[in-house]
Order: C-alpha cells, then structure tokens, then sequence
C-alpha cells in the first residue's frame, strides 16, 4: 500500500489543505467554509503517523520542488498538524459569523504554509511555504476587523514584510555560497563562506521575527491576543515553530551562539516579567509564548545536543501553549461558576507542565535538554522556570478574573474537551518519544535528581507569585518595546506626545516627498530635448568635421 | 514554406493593419474579425513555431532593400521569447480592446495603428541585424503615437507630443550609434559577433552609451522616463500595449541584444560598462519606487511602477552573468503578464466603476470580485511574492547580483520589495477592507474585459508555480542561456 503512504503523500498534505483553501473562495461553500477547517490538516496527520521517509519530488512545481521526513521533521508536523486539527475542531462555533469565508481560506493557505516548512527540502520550496505561512497568517489576526486587530495587523504585516525580505536575502547569498537550493547544502556553505555572517545575521533577523526573538518580537503579543481564540492557539502552538525550526535548519552550529543565547535569554526573562503587566489573560500567555521561545532560541545557540533536543522542547510548547489558549476561550464561554473551576483546574495543570513540575511532559523536555548543557545554561533554564511558574500563575489569575459569559454555551462539554486533549498531548506526548529522543529510559527521568530539579523553581516561584495577586504591577497595554518607540502611554490615555512625534515624521515625509518630485520635474525638464537635441546635433557636427 | 515563416508571422499583424485603415469607420465586425483573426493565427503559427525551435531548428528570411542594405529575420530561441509574449498579449488586449471601445468613433484608425504597432514589435524581435532592428524600431515609435493621441483631448496630445520629444533625439542617438559602429565593422549580424578590435575602447565605451540612450528611452530608464506617465492620458489598452506588449518591452530587448549579441557579455565586462548600466538600472528601479508612493491615480502609480519594474530587465541583462540574465529575460515575460493585468483591471475599474484614483477603490472587492482578485494577485506578484512569477525573477537577478561580484543588487531588490509592498498592499487594503462610499457604483458584468484579465493572471501564476518545468518563462530562458543565443 505504498501509495497511501508513500512518495506521493508529502505531496498531498500540502496540496489538499491548499484545494480546500481554493473550496473557500467558491459560492457554495462560503456559508460553510468553517466546516472544511478540520478535514486541511488529516494528510499531513497521516503523513506524521504512517509516512514513509524518503525523499519526494516534483521537478516542475515552483524552481523544482523536494520534500523530505525525517525524524525531527515528523515529531514537529505531526505535532503542528494534530494542534491545526484541534484548533479547526474548536474553530466550529465560528460558523456563519461575517467574514468566516475569508478565515477559513486563509486558515487553510496558512496551514500549508506551515506544513511545507516541516516538509520542505530545498531553500526554495521553504521561502515559499514560510511566505504562506507568514503572510496569510495576517487574516487570521485581523479577522474581528476591531480597531486593535487592525492595529496589530498593521505592525504584523510590515514586521512579516521586513522578515520576509531578510530571509530572502539571507537564503539568496546561502544558496550562491553553497552553489546549489539543498537546505544541508546551505548550512554548510554558511559556516565555511565569507559571506556567511552577513547571511546568518539576515537569517537570524528573519526567523528572530517570526519566533518572537526579542527584541524583534513586538508583533507578537499584540497579534496573538488580537486573533480569534482558535487562531491564536495555532499562532503560538504551530506558526512560531515555522521560525524556530528555520534557525535550526539553516544556522551552522554555533554559528551567532553568544548573541542567540543572550537574546534568547533576555527573551526568556524579560517577556515573562513583562507578562506581569498584562490583564488580558491571552496577552499574558503570548508574553509566555515569547518567554519559552526565548529558551528555545537560547538552546539553538547553545549548539551540540542541547540543540538536536529543541524539537522535542518544541513538541510539548506546541500542545501546551495551544491548550491554554482553548482554555482561555471554553473560560469565556461559561458561565456555571462549577465550569469555570473546571477551566482553572484544567488551565493550572497544563501550567504546571509548562513550568515543568515533576513527572510532567513539561519537565522531561527540560530534562531532556539539560544534558547538552553547561552548568550555567542549566542554571538559567532552571532560573527560567521560575519566571515561567510566576507568569503563569499570574495568567491563571487573570482568567479566572475574566468575567463571566451570563449563559453557557451550547455545547460547552464539547468545547472544553479540544483543550483537554491538547493538554494531554503535552503531557504524553514527551513521554511516548522520550526514549527514541534521548536515548534514556524511564528510570532516568523518574530519579530523584531530575524531580528536585524540576521541582525546587516552581516552589521559589510561588511566594511571589503569591504577593503579586495582592500587589499587582501596574498595568500596561500589550507591545512593550513598541509602546517605548511611540512614546510611553497607555490606550485609555490618549498619547500627545506619540501624535507630536507622529506629526513630525509627517512633516519630514511631505518634505522628502516634495523634494522627490522637485527633483522629478528637474530631471524632466533636462531630458526634454531642450538640451538634448542641441548637444546631439553638435556633436554630430563635430563627427563630421 | 520554412523560409517564409519569419515573413508569414509579421504578416499576420500587418495585412490587417492595412486593410483596418481603408474599412468604414461602422464596419465594427469586419474591422473586428480581422484584428482577432490576426492575433490568433500569429499565436497559431508561434505555437508551432516554439515545438520547432525547442527542437533546435531556426528559420531566416532575406529581404534586400538597398545595395548593402538587407532586412534580415530570423526565428531564434530569444526572438520567439519575445514574439510569444507579445502576441499572446496581443490577443488579449484586442479581445479586451473590442469590448473596452464598442463602438466609439475613429476605431478604424485605432486598431490600424494598433495592429501595425503589434507588427513593428514583432519585427523588432525577429529582426536579425542591427539595420533591420533599428527599422522596425522607428516604424514601432511612430506607429504608438496615434495611439498615444487617440483620444484628442489636451492631456492625450500633450502625452503624444512628449512621446516624440522624448522618442526623436533618443532615435538619432540610436542610429548615431550604429552608423558609427558600423562604419568600422560593417553590418552587423546578430548571429556573428562583429570584429571590435578596431575601435579603440573609449569609442566602443561611447557607442554603448549611445545604444543605451537610443534603447533607455523606450525601456524609461531614468532620467528617460518622463514620457510613460504621461501617456497615462491614452486609453487602457494602449496603456497595456505601452506598458507590457509593445514599447517598453522593445526598448529592454533592444538593451539585450546590444549587450549580448553587438557587444557580447565579455566584451562589456572589459570595457567595464556594464556594473554602470546596472547601477543606472538599479537606480531607476528605486526611483520608479518612490514616485509611485507619490501618486494618487491608479494609472499613474502603476506607470511609476513599470518604471522600476522594466529595469529589473535591464538590470538582469547589465549584469552579464548566466543567472543574471536568465533571471532579466524571465522577467520580460513576467512582468507583461503581470502588469498587463493590473492595467486590464485599471480599465475595467475605469468603465465600470468610474474609479480612477486610488481612493476610489474602497471597497470595490467585494463588488467586482474577479477583476479584484486578478488585481490583488497582479500587485502580489509585482512585489514579488510567491508563488507569482515576481519570486522567480528576483530569486535570479539576486543570484546574478552575486555571481556579477554585484552584492549590493540584494540590497535594492530588498528596498524594491518594501517599496512595492507599500504602494501596492495599501490599495489591496482598500479594495477588500475598506466599505465603500455610499454613491459608489460599479458591476464586472463585461466578460470580454475580465476574461483577459483573468487568463493574464492565470499566466502569471503559472509562470511561478510551474517555474521549472520546460514550458514556462523561466524554462524557455534557461534554454536560450544553454543554446548560447546570445552570448
């Protein structure tokens, strides 16, 4: 039965959710273009289950197209896709909302996108499908068309556009350096080439943007909460790992390692504490998400085995972050106080896991990473955990804060089981590949060492996670970095300064604009041939004479 | 038979363009059925004609017109690049020209001039030596300026008459080159490479200078542009015929053969011309960038756009490396598809909606869904986005910046991006998240405008998604770098 898992099945995870994508646009589906959402995803599901590894091609599609597996690449489309399949079960309730048409087709382009970087093996297949994945995402934040989606879906487009063109730089100069579009190829010819820094910088900017790499993340905790709650999920589940597992195809080992690590770290550190100033419960959790890629970005740079383990790190973030985010939207749907407990405690318990509390899929992905690390690599990821546990417990605060929906939803049971199984995923999903990924077995991760480890940063996190519910930070609108760029402020006073300085940059774009058209008439009036035809007309005197 | 194909191809536009003159200015069916069926029996022939060349075979006519004087055509690999595109462009743009006009008066003289323009194009590429080139070049300029003028109104006459100001002096420079080049080599065939030992390389480094003024003006390099966005006062389909079939395309492919077939790759690397002719090129692509962030007509930002659009080509041929130049010609065809599609939708937005500045565009996509989604795709592709051609294109020219020793060509395809990602995404925006103004009308219920819109579009997706394979722009490209058409 080759043919049902065969060479032809990369093919077919790509191009069916990309047809059904092209269903959308059709007037007998539009009413029900939500219906398809869940069907886009089981291809690339099966492909992640059952696929054969090998190598596919299709020498005609785009620059010539090939398409791999290979254990890394299953781990992480057999996760995106198994989270775009939850996430289109929980987008159900959307039907026959305005604009639904529109999401769902790009939902669905999107989708491909995503799939095709876990899938892609030549440098072009892979700009295409992270294109995909990056532009047609900006539907799904700007899908409630609110003056605040549109405002993250204008700082997502032109962050998307800037990254967009970095990569293309930086995979342009890989693939002239490596003198040929195989991905392997090109991280070798990146470490050994003289160009290769300038490429890798390029690089890191255009994933750095993508997996929120501070300080090049200010798109995302304003896009991410600004989403429907279901494309939200994917946002921070699936999308950001299109970034992360970029930087792990294309950078030479160690290759920026110091500045990866910084960065990564301040990430870490900084968006968790950040998070603190957010009342939105899904702006908290996109500062997480920053936070966690922030460590994952650090354990890049780290290089050697800590780096062959991200994708595992990667797997359990996915399945936890979506669920958390489901959780935030079966939370605003209820209304029976017994509902809401049911929420919370399902929400604390995949927190717990992303804090890495003993026995919890959360921990044996950090104790996975650890061995490949120095000491005070393991310091600052035990360290992160604590800003992990606080944040998260502040996130737990501020969803149970979230006011009550009045009536249930129809359905709820149903609503809160998508969740439910995401968390489960995160929680199992380390333990069934934890032996085919780390080579341990189960006496390893259930020693005492481990456990302590895992344990000691969520109990110092708790007496200040503890006072912070009493005394809380004082709160501020999502954006951070982008919130310093327009002067300090926050949405509910207006900003005068930001508008001065707004006024200012208008000023100097009319003079330049002004300057370019003065400039334009100049040159028109030299070219006409006022001048032209005498000069020539001499000239050709000259010749003669 | 075989001898006459070159002659019988520039027939199929030239018999109908004599005959359009002599019809009655009513006698729409017959005027009609001859431009269509003109256009569709070149496009036969071409079909034929691109099985025959892909299987090595070349066709050559000799026409003597003067002691010493031939006009020589010939059906190469590179020649049918260009006749393929403008002749399928054709078809589409007298399909669409039939609808756009109805029966408006003075259509015998338009499409005259049209067909004969058409014909002067596909000399132009067919055309064998710098003699003949230079011909139907002259007879391509004066053709265009009835076009140009079609409308006689003030804004049409003017455009016209800036049309020649601009066209004359660059045509005397052109004919100033050759004359001056073959005064020392004898006639020169594009097939041999002429002997250039005997001029000194600072006249070799002048006549260059004088082709690419002779040629820039056409393929409105700046500061040789001003006359393109001012023909923006002529009707939408001499606008796609200026902008992707005809008169800008003339001008880059002139650009071609001076460097690869008068010149040669090697010889412009020694005399150090061509690094300049890119800067100059890469300048334009800016510059055409920035102006078009300025306008707020439709047309206009468009023509702007083609400014920087067309110097890829240019920018591609300069670079005189295989990938640049692979990556230059794929583009002549990319970017007729894809600018011909937005100019097709220009006109539809025009006739139908009465919207011709960009503000005007509110809303309109939820309206006129089709040309909308033709349009919006048009701009994506001129951003360079896959999987439009626009991706192919840049992928090319930046790997030619590479291999020419040219890095900073990345730098100016990355600004040109940004740049067209800003003039373009905000009329997207507009078009499909913006409501529109209550007084607001506007239908696409005119099939034969949108029809050619749509099969543009579906052109120019093609051309990306199916990059590789031996049909496409990219392939045919590949195949004339392999065949050392030029050199």
């Amino acid at each position: 039965m080759m043919i049902w898992t065969g060479p032809l099945l990369p093919l077919a995870a790509l191009v069916w959710p990309f047809l059904l994508a092209a269903l959308t646009a059709l007037p007998a589906f539009r009413g029900r273009a939500v219906r398809l959402l869940p069907f886009a995803p089981l291809p690339a599901l099966w492909l992640a289950v059952a696929g054969v590894e090998g190598v596919t091609t299709a020498p005609g599609l785009l620059l010539g197209v090939t398409l791999g597996l290979d254990a890394a690449r299953r781990l992480l489309m057999g996760m995106t896709a198994a989270l775009w399949l939850i996430a289109g079960l929980a987008a159900q309730p959307m039907a026959g909302k305005p604009h639904t048409a529109v999401f769902s087709g790009f939902w669905c382009l999107t989708l491909t996108g995503n799939i095709g970087v876990f899938l892609a093996l030549d440098v072009v297949t892979f700009y295409v499908a992270f294109a995909a994945v990056s532009l047609a995402a900006w539907f799904l934040v700007v899908h409630d068309r609110t003056e605040v989606a549109l405002r993250a879906g204008r700082v997502y487009i032109v962050t998307a556009l800037a990254g967009e063109v970095s990569l293309l730089v930086g995979l342009l100069i890989g693939a002239a350096a490596a003198g040929g579009v195989d991905i392997e190829g090109v991280r070798i010819a990146l470490g050994a080439s003289d160009a290769g820094p300038v490429a890798v910088a390029l690089l890191v900017t255009g994933f750095g943007i993508k997996v929120g790499l501070v300080p090049l993340h200010v798109w995302l905790p304003l896009a991410h909460p600004a989403a429907p709650v279901p494309a939200s999920a994917v946002l921070s589940g699936a999308i950001v790992k299109a970034g992360l597992f970029g930087m792990i195809l294309f950078l030479p080992d160690g290759a920026f390692g110091s500045v990866l690590m910084a960065l990564g770290l301040a990430g870490a550190f900084g968006a968790a504490l950040w998070g603190l100033t957010q009342s939105n419960p899904k702006a908290v959790l996109a500062y997480s998400t920053v936070s966690q890629m922030g460590l994952m970005v650090m354990l890049v740079g780290a290089g050697g085995a800590a780096r062959e383990t991200v994708p595992f790190l990667a797997l359990h973030h996915g399945f936890a972050k979506g669920a958390l985010f489901l959780l935030v939207g079966a939370m605003l749907a209820a209304s029976d106080r017994r509902h809401r407990m049911l929420c919370l405690a399902f929400a604390a318990a995949v927190s717990a896991s992303v804090a890495g509390f003993p026995f919890t899929g959360g921990a044996l992905a950090k104790a996975a990473v650890k061995p490949g690390l120095t000491d005070a690599a393991t310091l600052a990821l035990s360290l992160s955990s604590v800003a992990t546990s606080i944040i998260l417990v502040w996130f737990l605060f501020r969803l149970w804060l979230l006011p009550n929906a009045g009536k249930t939803a129809t359905h709820w049971p149903l609503r809160l089981s998508l969740p439910v199984v995401a968390g489960g995923l995160a929680f199992a999903g380390p333990w069934l590949f934890w032996q085919s990924w780390t080579g341990h077995d189960f006496v390893y991760a259930l020693a005492m060492k481990p456990v302590i480890d895992a344990l000691w940063p969520v109990a110092v996190a708790l007496p200040p996670a503890l006072a912070l519910l009493r005394w809380s930070l004082p709160q501020r609108p999502p954006g951070d970095l982008l919130l310093l760029l327009q002067g300090w402020g926050t949405l509910s006073i207006p900003m005068p300064d930001l508008s001065l300085r707004w006024a200012g940059g208008r000023r100097l774009f009319d003079a330049l604009a002004l300057a370019i058209a003065r400039a334009e008439r100049g040159l028109l009036r030299w070219s006409l041939s006022s001048t032209l035809l005498p000069v020539l007309v001499l000239a050709m005197l000259a010749l003669l004479a | 038979m075989t001898a006459l194909l070159p002659v019988l191809i520039l027939l199929t536009s030239l018999v109908p363009a004599v005959i359009t003159f002599f019809l009655d200015q009513e006698s729409h069916l017959l005027r009609n059925a001859l431009s269509l069926g003109g256009a569709v029996l070149k496009v036969a022939l071409i079909v034929v004609m691109l099985f025959a060349v892909a299987g090595g075979a070349a066709y050559e006519t000799t026409i003597p017109l003067a002691p010493g004087l031939v006009l020589l055509l010939r059906i190469d690999a590179l020649a049918l690049l260009f006749v393929s595109l403008s002749a399928t462009l054709w078809l589409l743009t007298t399909i669409y020209a039939i609808a756009y006009f109805g029966t408006q008066p003075e259509l015998s003289r338009f499409f005259g001039f049209f067909s004969l323009c058409v014909a002067a194009t596909t000399g132009i590429a067919l055309s064998g030596s710098l003699i003949s080139f230079f011909i139907f070049f002259e007879l391509l300029t004066l053709s265009t300026w009835p076009l140009v003028a079609h409308k006689q109104d003030e804004a049409s006459l003017k455009a016209a008459r800036s049309y020649l100001l601009y066209a004359l002096p660059c045509s005397a420079a052109l004919l100033w080159a050759i004359v001056w080049l073959e005064s020392a080599t004898g006639p020169v065939l594009f097939t041999e490479p002429p002997d250039l030992d005997g001029l000194d390389p600072m006249s070799l480094r002048a006549i260059f200078a004088l082709f690419i003024l002779g040629f820039g003006m056409k393929a409105a390099i700046v500061p040789l542009h001003g006359w393109l966005p001012a023909a923006m006062a002529a009707p939408a389909p001499v606008s796609a015929l200026l902008h992707a079939v005809a008169v800008v395309k003339a001008g880059a492919f002139g650009v071609i053969r001076v460097i690869y077939d008068v010149f040669g790759a090697a010889r412009v690397a020694e005399l150090g011309v061509g690094i300049p002719l890119a800067v100059l090129a890469s300048a334009t692509i800016i510059w055409g960038s920035l102006r078009a962030l300025q306008q707020h007509d439709i047309k206009k930002r468009l023509a702007f756009s083609t400014v920087s659009q067309v110097s890829y080509i240019v920018l591609g041929a300069a670079l005189a490396g295989p990938y640049g130049m692979i990556g230059g010609l794929a583009h002549l065809v990319h970017q007729g598809l894809m600018k011909i599609t937005l100019f097709f939708c220009a006109g539809i937005y025009d006739v139908r909606a009465g919207v011709r500045s960009i503000a005007g565009l509110n809303g309109l996509g939820p309206r006129m869904p089709w040309t909308s989604t033709c349009f919006s795709l048009g701009a994506l592709g001129m951003i360079g986005l896959p999987p439009m051609a626009g991706f192919v294109s840049k992928i090319y020219l930046g790997i030619g910046g590479l291999e020419s020793g040219a890095p900073w060509v990345l730098a100016v395809l990355a600004a040109s991006t940004l740049l067209n990602a800003a003039y373009f995404l905000p009329l997207l925006y507009r078009l499909w998240f913006l409501e529109p103004s209550p007084d607001a009308t506007g239908d696409e219920n005119a099939p034969a405008l949108v029809v050619p819109a749509v099969i543009a579009t579906l052109g120019a997706l093609g051309a990306g998604v199916l990059a590789a394979s031996a049909v496409s722009p990219l392939g045919w490209a590949t195949l004339i770098a392999e065949r050392g058409d030029i050199r």
